[in-house]
């Protein structure tokens, strides 16, 4: 039989997790007397459960407790902002210094930092148990590849391309995967939704810096990003799948949300209003089906994101109408009213699907 | 989905760390490594330093700016028309519009303003002329707009509003003559080699990548007429490498307060990508004042 393949750090603090509410569930069972374990099955499930978790905390320096929890929050906060500092500084580092260098020099130096930053990273992970660290260092070796290849088109006046959008997001993902860094891979994640969208205008004879006023370039990579995570499983990336659909929903809404405002920006050669009407009513359609297809998987940021767009396509269109016309009290009372109606149309849904399935469900 | 092995791992990142950068600087020496497409000699009109109060202090790089005109539909009272780094240019009509490629209906040559036509920039290559007819005519305006000036301050000594007319028309022809590009943009298409073949001067006319976003000009009468509005691409800058900074260090630009700026002479090279380069920056005797 084939050895388990170890665990990532989010799979061992969600068995952790896992331990602790069985813990306390088994302790309420026991004391409305449902169920009692006897004394060889309580000594072989804690043993078993005092040996994951020794290992666990050795191997990843998970949360053992609720303290310490609340303390990782503030670490993943401080790593967080560290991080994005770290970035910030190593490119005005370059910015303060660049010039006083030949270009030889000042290439060596983009290239080195490029290795060293990644090397260094790659380093830092197998000592770094916590991750935190690994972290900082994941994402300024981010920052120094992006600087090595912006100052490149800056040396030798390269004309911009779209097309370094790919190598940046192939690191992003590479060091997000490696590291299991959400951060990263939400930043190879907009490298990919820029590229596909630019690649997209540019079929279209568009100058790639302008494709986004095509806010319908960024539908296939909606659809794209959504599909992916259940194409590729995540299992060992618990939070990787709920950021590819959130951004799939933003690449999907936020197009549809600007365009049921601005026919203007549309590919479609029709009535100004009927353009507009009919990303209004595809909004509230695909919004609800969001809400219902969350619901049914288990998914919960799908749900959160398909209730956040329908609310917005809701209030913009109930600001439309009633805003100029309506007194203020009574505006403020249907939008009051509204709210009321939506939980309890989402209340429903819950009692519909009361057992969800699926990944990531509550 | 499996994780790789950290061996694999540091090969990958290495591996595109490499590749990304032979990339780049593949294409630089490919642009660089045959006969330059363009080669001109500029100066300091045509390749604009930063004014120093501009120049980050977080920033010890330096670029020139390069400072291309547009002879314009609209000619002011004084600038004749000639904008600097973007604009409507005359030849830049219905039929060269689809040229280019742009889509241009019937209705929208015969003047009408379309309902739903809006159109996004196409990447062009535009083609700049350096000191040539354009700028003569350029010049040509601003002279008689300061002899008719002058003339007209003279008809009616005394009074102020035509004194500083005529001065301000004596001003812009010191500009014309001394300080503003004479870099203009007179034709755009999207075959390098014919564009060459049709302007083989490489001394004199220069290629380089530029967009051209579709506008609709009013004729005056009522009626549209399809245009496009001409802008050069990236930041419009070009790179002075660490050997030729030296006279630029801490040189202020044209106009710059408290100082004329400084003359100089650079050799703009352009390669088969239409890169640009710097191999050379003199500076001159004089300074501006």
């Amino acid at each position: 039989m084939p050895e388990a393949p170890a665990p990532s750090r989010s799979e061992a603090q969600e068995r952790v997790d896992g331990i602790h509410s069985f813990r306390d569930e088994l302790a309420r069972l026991a004391d409305e007397g449902i169920l009692r374990l006897d004394a060889a099955q309580q000594a072989a499930v804690q043993n078993h459960h005092e040996h994951l978790l020794a290992e666990f905390a050795a191997l990843f320096d998970v949360d053992c407790d609720s303290r310490a929890k609340q303390l990782s929050l503030g670490m993943r906060v401080a790593s967080f902002l560290g991080a994005l500092a770290l970035a910030a500084s190593v490119f005005f580092l370059f910015y303060q210094f660049w010039g006083h260098f030949a270009e030889t020099a000042q290439v060596g130096i983009l290239i080195a930092s490029s290795f060293a930053s990644f090397g260094l990273t790659m380093w830092l992970q197998r000592r770094d148990a916590t991750g935190y660290f690994t972290k900082l260092a994941a994402l300024v070796a981010f920052a120094c590849f992006v600087l090595n290849i912006t100052m490149l088109g800056q040396i030798f006046n390269i004309t911009p391309s779209d097309k370094a959008l790919l190598p940046w997001a192939a690191m992003a993902f590479l060091l997000a995967y490696t590291c299991d860094l959400r951060l990263l891979l939400a930043a190879g994640i907009c490298c990919v939704i820029a590229y596909v969208q630019a690649r997209l205008g540019t079929w279209h004879g568009v100058y790639w810096l302008h494709a986004g006023e095509r806010p319908e370039n960024f539908f296939p990579v909606a659809a794209l990003l959504f599909v992916f995570p259940l194409l590729v499983a995540h299992r060992r990336f618990p939070g990787f799948a709920p950021i590819y659909r959130v951004f799939g929903l933003l690449c999907l809404f936020l197009p549809m949300l600007i365009l049921s405002h601005w026919a203007s920006g549309s590919y479609i050669d029709l009535d100004a209003d009927l353009i507009e009407g009919g990303y209004q009513v595809a909004g509230f359609v695909a919004s609800a089906l969001v809400i219902w297809l969350g619901a049914r998987r288990g998914w919960p940021e799908t749900v959160n994101t398909g209730i956040v767009f329908f609310v917005i396509f809701l209030y913009t269109k109930y600001y439309q109408w009633w805003w100029e016309i309506m007194p203020k009290y009574l505006f403020f009372l249907v939008v009051g009213l509204t709210a009321v109606l939506i939980l309890l149309i989402l209340k429903r849904l819950r009692q519909t699907f009361h057992a969800p399935a699926g990944e990531g469900g509550p | 989905m499996r994780t790789w092995s950290r061996g694999r791992t540091l090969g990958v990142g290495i591996g595109l760390i490499v590749l990304t950068n032979a990339i780049a600087l593949g294409g630089v020496w490919w642009n660089r490594s045959s006969t330059p497409e363009s080669a001109l000699t500029l100066s300091e009109r045509e390749l604009g330093l930063p004014w120093r109060s501009l120049r980050l202090m977080e920033n010890s790089g330096l670029a020139l700016n390069l400072n291309l005109r547009v002879a314009g539909r609209q000619a002011g009272e004084f600038a004749g028309g000639q904008m600097v780094n973007g604009g409507m240019p005359e030849w830049l009509d219905a039929a060269k519009m689809a040229a280019l490629g742009f889509p241009v209906d019937a209705a929208r040559a015969d003047g009408e303003r379309p309902q739903n036509a809006r159109q996004l920039p196409r990447e062009v290559i535009l083609v700049m002329e350096l000191a040539g007819p354009a700028w003569q005519r350029a010049l040509e305006k601003a002279r008689e707009s300061a002899g008719r000036h002058a003339a007209a301050a003279a008809a009616n000594v005394g009074n102020k509003q035509f004194a500083d007319r005529a001065k301000q028309a004596n001003d812009e022809l010191a500009r014309e003559e001394n300080l503003n590009s004479r870099l203009f943009v007179i034709d755009a298409g999207l075959d390098a080699r014919l564009l060459r073949e049709k302007y083989p001067d490489r001394s004199r006319f220069l290629l380089l990548r530029g967009t051209v976003r579709p506008v609709t000009h009013s004729r005056g009468d009522g009626a549209h007429q399809a245009s496009g509005y001409v802008s050069r691409v990236g930041n419009g800058q070009v790179h002075v490498p660490h050997a030729l900074r030296g006279p630029l260090e801490s040189a202020p630009a044209i106009g710059e307060r408290g100082s004329g700026g400084l003359r100089f002479s650079a050799e703009l090279l352009v390669g088969r990508r239409l890169e640009p380069w710097l191999i050379g920056v003199t500076p001159l005797a004089k300074d501006i004042n």
